[in-house]
């Protein structure tokens, strides 16, 4: 309960380029893409077809199951094609195409209050699904399932992601700044699902400015539940786990759900986003989005629509340098690297960084063996030996690797990686070990 | 955006310290004690340290290009290496010794066991050792040099462990004989510079130095005293080991709580060494032992993820009271929070430390036996007319109030031990025997008797205590040098190095065992100075 955790490193945060820039919405001319799969679960399913008219804030596709979410329009215009595309993450997957007529004709306002304060548990969770809201922190966990554990009474604290502990985004300090009451009231709403929580807003302690925002808007709020937490500088503080460890003071294994030590964590925006659908009935279409890097003209804060082209936001808001070397969806901690920037942006996509060097590049030509410096120990915040974890890869002691040191508890945060002076990519073996046994307890499960 | 991007796995940032920073690092923290130990000792510890410097980057140069490796020679790590070692090697080092051993260090410890991060011992230590072993004269060679002649002394851990006074100022300062980087207050401005930059761990160094303390106070005979105390650990390489040593990543474990373990193991094996060994440069060998525990450490200790250890095993059961159902169940069930195998290598060690003080008490006794009798063979061998031995009251008081002081001015650091008369089957007197100690042996200290009759002719000699160099000091225990001495009228006898000896009261030296040949002829005059001056001069 001392607002931190255990390990974590510092990298330089880089947030200067775009901390004070306030958001401004792009609205793009282009076609919008949007992918079937924007979250974790079963693809979304179609129900829109070729040549079909659709509005901004249309439903598109719907949710396959409980663990699916739905998928709007943002653009007003028709149905271009349903077919594969190239997604972010590099892969090519089925898409519905929209050609835009730049009208963004709204099928609704979004703009009248409702009755919040009558609004059963059942009609709440329900307003979150439909509005197919998943969690905009990067992971896309469908959010509808997260505030539906098994046992609604267990849960204590509901914690309000507001660290934003990647260098360079800046959009959520931005939103905390420009939407406080709104962030405010979404927690209130969520904590209607919770009787016994109390909710932590929590937010790193670089960013005041948003801090003394929120507080300023719990205090017109007179809610006595809910309370805002400035939290230590440090990566990854906006994990999950951190969080939990800092505000709750609980550890719990991988395995185990935020749920099952009596948390829920939810980013700010989405707690915003679940204000908008469920006061006023608006679904996910458009988030906040940081646009930055040193090899961007002009950085900025973007609310952006989903499916917008990477390539014609990086276009409109002045161009890149000739240094580009290397382009993010996240940050540079757990961000992962574009091929193309003809990609749309997604549901999760809450950055995109332009870098003009790629230390990854310098740091392949520094590597050396590993010194077994211990660096990797110091800062993992799950406690794990990353060196030992590496040794045990390396000669494909998978046993060792899952039993003894418990690898499969990393969160792959990238702190070891960021540290080892051997500039060895931990974090690259420990996802591919990973997938590796999982791969072989599937093969295991499949055939008996 | 024509341009090809690159890609890559994540994280896109990388902290700036590069192993090639940190070997720098290391080395810059060297150099207070580099620069303090050429100050001191003169201008050829600076070859001493080029030369092993050199030697281990060109080594693993060579090994690089032979073997078609990486240029792993580029990482600072030779250098690192070279650096240690000079510093552990004397002054007077001749330079065949810090080219061998960088080349020991390198090419056997480090580069045939893998390279960086997969020696299994520190690679200058291993070194220091082998030549340790295989130059014992030239490695310990602490003399002053003075004009031509050298002049023999002590460095003041033998002074120590001798029971002498030491001045711990001046160990401190590292203004003594001894290794190039004997300046206590340089390595640990160097080391303290490495903790504070968390280069390395606390947790060893301290209780490489908080092991050695306890041991060094429970069993060096003089409690707590914190003059002695400090004494010991200014001298003979412990902070050295210590701080940049013993925390060799590389050979040291992984785990906070074994990091404490082996630290202790080091101080408590140096002490061990220290007080109940032979040799005063000991702690080099306790730190290779450690090394050799680092696996069996690092096997059985590994530290729980933070999720996995009782307290928080604790706090979500007390959670799952409370009304929480856990979803999962733990994986494992908690064992007991230091596995058995740490328990069982603590009492390992515990019991063979016992075991050897043990063995060294219970030894004691017959040990002092078989010296009283070797000595009462060699009074018997140097007055061959006695019948018996008689000890003259006087002498033994004087034994008594001067015994423990260095005999004489122009002797060395000799000490007299024991003095009898001789009595024939008659009663009368056949002769005159003096036991001396000498401190300026090559290899710690020489004992001999020498026996006189009653007109002044020296019987001859006979060594009690003698550890020299096989071969070379060892050679004053043969008849061939032995000899010269008997049947001499003389009240001094003079050393010849070059040979040629002709006259009665010359001695030749032992072909390159000047040290040792002295040393003795300085302990036969002592005592017949003794029987001169002290004894015949008592009647």
């Amino acid at each position: 309960m001392n607002g931190s955790f255990r390990g974590g490193v510092h990298p330089p945060d880089m947030k200067s380029l775009s901390r004070d820039l306030p958001l401004q919405e792009f609205l793009a001319k282009g076609d919008m893409v949007f992918p079937l799969s924007q979250h974790i679960g079963k693809p979304a399913k179609a129900v829109v077809k070729k040549n079909d008219p659709v509005l901004a804030g249309q439903l598109i596709a719907e949710a396959d199951g409980f663990v699916s979410a739905n998928v709007y329009s943002s653009c007003s215009g028709k149905v271009k094609a349903v077919e594969k595309h190239r997604t972010i993450s590099g892969q090519m997957l089925e898409c519905i195409i929209i050609e835009n007529d730049g009208e963004y004709t709204q099928a609704d306002t979004y703009d009248t209050r409702r009755d919040v304060d009558g609004m059963t548990v059942e009609e709440i969770t329900a307003a979150v699904k439909d509005a197919g809201i998943v969690g905009l922190g990067g992971a896309g966990f469908p959010t509808h399932v997260k505030l539906m554990p098994k046992d609604s009474a267990a849960i204590r604290y509901v914690i309000v992601n507001g660290a934003e502990c990647e260098p360079y985004i800046t959009c959520n300090d931005q939103l905390m700044r420009s939407n406080a009451d709104e962030i405010v009231e979404g927690t209130a709403i969520v904590l209607e699902l919770f009787p016994n929580a109390e909710a932590v807003i929590a937010i790193e302690d670089n960013k005041p400015e948003a801090v003394a925002a929120m507080q300023q808007a719990v205090t017109k709020a007179r809610n006595a539940r809910i309370s805002v937490r400035a939290l230590h500088t440090k990566y990854p503080q906006g994990g999950e786990r951190s969080l939990i460890t800092a505000i709750a003071g609980i550890d719990f294994p991988v395995a185990s759900l935020p749920a099952d030590v009596g948390c829920i964590v939810d980013n700010v925006g989405t707690v915003y986003a679940i204000q908008r659908a469920v006061v006023y009935g608006e679904p996910l279409f458009k988030h906040v989005m940081t646009l930055t890097g040193e090899a961007v003209s002009h950085p900025g804060n973007y609310i952006i629509r989903d499916g917008t082209c990477v390539a014609e936001l990086v276009e409109a808001s002045g161009g890149v340098s000739d240094q580009l070397k290397k382009v993010l969806a996240g940050g540079p901690m757990m961000g992962f690297a574009l091929t193309s920037l003809d990609v749309p942006v997604v549901k999760t996509t809450n950055a995109i960084t332009m870098l003009a060097a790629d230390p990854v590049e310098e740091a392949e030509k520094e590597m050396t063996a590993c010194l077994h410096c211990g660096r990797c120990t110091t800062v993992c915040p799950q406690g794990l030996l990353p060196q030992m974890m590496a040794d045990a890869s390396e000669i494909n002691d998978l046993d060792r690797y899952e039993n003894k040191l418990y690898g499969l508890d990393c969160i792959a945060c990238g702190s070891c990686t960021y540290i080892c002076p051997a500039k060895r990519p931990l974090t690259q073996i420990f996802k591919q070990t990973k997938a590796e046994i999982l791969a072989i307890k599937r093969a295991a499960a499949g055939g008996k | 955006m024509e341009k090809l991007l690159n890609i890559s796995s994540g994280p896109h940032v990388r902290d700036r310290w590069s192993t090639r920073f940190i070997m720098l690092i290391v080395s810059a923290s060297l150099m207070p004690a580099a620069v303090l130990g050429i100050a001191f000792h003169g201008i050829h510890s600076l070859f001493v340290i080029l030369a092993s410097v050199a030697s281990a980057v060109g080594t693993e140069f060579i090994f690089d290009k032979i073997t078609h490796r990486p240029d792993t020679w580029k990482d600072g790590s030779a250098i690192v290496t070279g650096l240690l070692l000079a510093l552990t090697l004397s002054p007077n080092s001749k330079l065949y010794l810090p080219i061998l051993g960088s080349v020991f260090a390198i090419l056997v410890v480090k580069c045939f066991f893998g390279g960086l991060g997969r020696n299994f011992l520190n690679p200058a230590l291993a070194a220091r050792c082998f030549l340790l072993i295989s130059f014992g004269s030239d490695m310990t060679d602490f003399s002053v040099k003075n004009g031509v002649d050298a002049v023999s002394s002590a460095t003041p851990t033998a002074d120590l462990l001798a029971g002498k006074a030491v001045n711990v100022t001046r160990m401190f300062l590292g203004n003594t004989n001894g290794i190039i980087g004997t300046s206590v207050i340089a390595l640990l401005i160097g080391g303290l510079f490495l903790w504070a930059m968390d280069i390395i761990h606390g947790q060893i160094c301290f209780s490489v130095l908080i092991g050695f303390a306890l041991f060094v106070g429970l069993f060096g005979g003089q409690g707590f005293d914190p003059r002695f105390i400090l004494a010991h650990i200014c001298g003979g390489g412990v902070v050295m080991g210590a701080f940049f040593m013993a925390t060799d990543y590389t050979t040291s474990p992984v785990s906070k709580l074994g990091q404490l373990i082996y630290g202790i193991l080091i101080g408590v094996l140096g002490g061990l060494f220290r007080l109940f060994g032979s040799a005063a440069d000991s702690f080099s060998y306790s730190i290779i032992i450690a090394n050799l525990f680092t696996p069996l450490i690092d096997m059985y200790i590994i530290p729980k993820p933070f999720a996995y250890r009782r307290k928080a095993i604790e706090a979500r059961q007390a959670l799952a009271e409370a009304g929480i159902e856990s979803r999962t169940e733990e994986k494992k069930t908690f064992l007991g929070r230091i596995p058995k195998p740490v328990i069982a290598l603590a009492v390992i060690t515990l019991v063979s430390g016992l075991a050897l003080s043990g063995v060294y008490t219970m030894t004691k006794d017959t040990i002092d036996e078989q010296k009283r009798i070797a000595k009462a063979m060699s009074y018997k061998a140097v007055c061959p007319g006695a019948e018996e031995f008689e000890f003259p009251g006087e002498v033994e008081a004087w034994i008594t109030e001067n015994g423990g002081a260095v005999y004489g001015t122009d002797f060395g650091r000799c000490y007299i031990n024991e003095a009898v008369i001789g009595k024939d089957a008659a009663g009368d007197t056949a002769g005159y025997v003096v036991s001396v100690t000498t401190a300026d042996g090559n290899d710690g200290n020489i004992s001999l008797s020498v026996g006189v009759d009653e007109d002044g002719v020296v019987n001859g000699i006979a060594f009690t205590e003698l550890n020299e160099t096989p071969g070379m000091g060892m050679l004053c225990g043969e008849p061939a040098f032995m000899g010269q001495f008997e049947g001499a009228a003389v009240d001094r006898f003079e050393l010849l190095k070059g040979g040629g000896a002709d006259e009665e009261y010359e001695i030749d030296a032992i072909s390159g065992s000047t040290v040792t040949s002295s040393a003795v002829v300085n302990a036969v005059n002592a005592g017949l100075d003794f029987i001169n001056n002290v004894m015949k001069g008592g009647e």
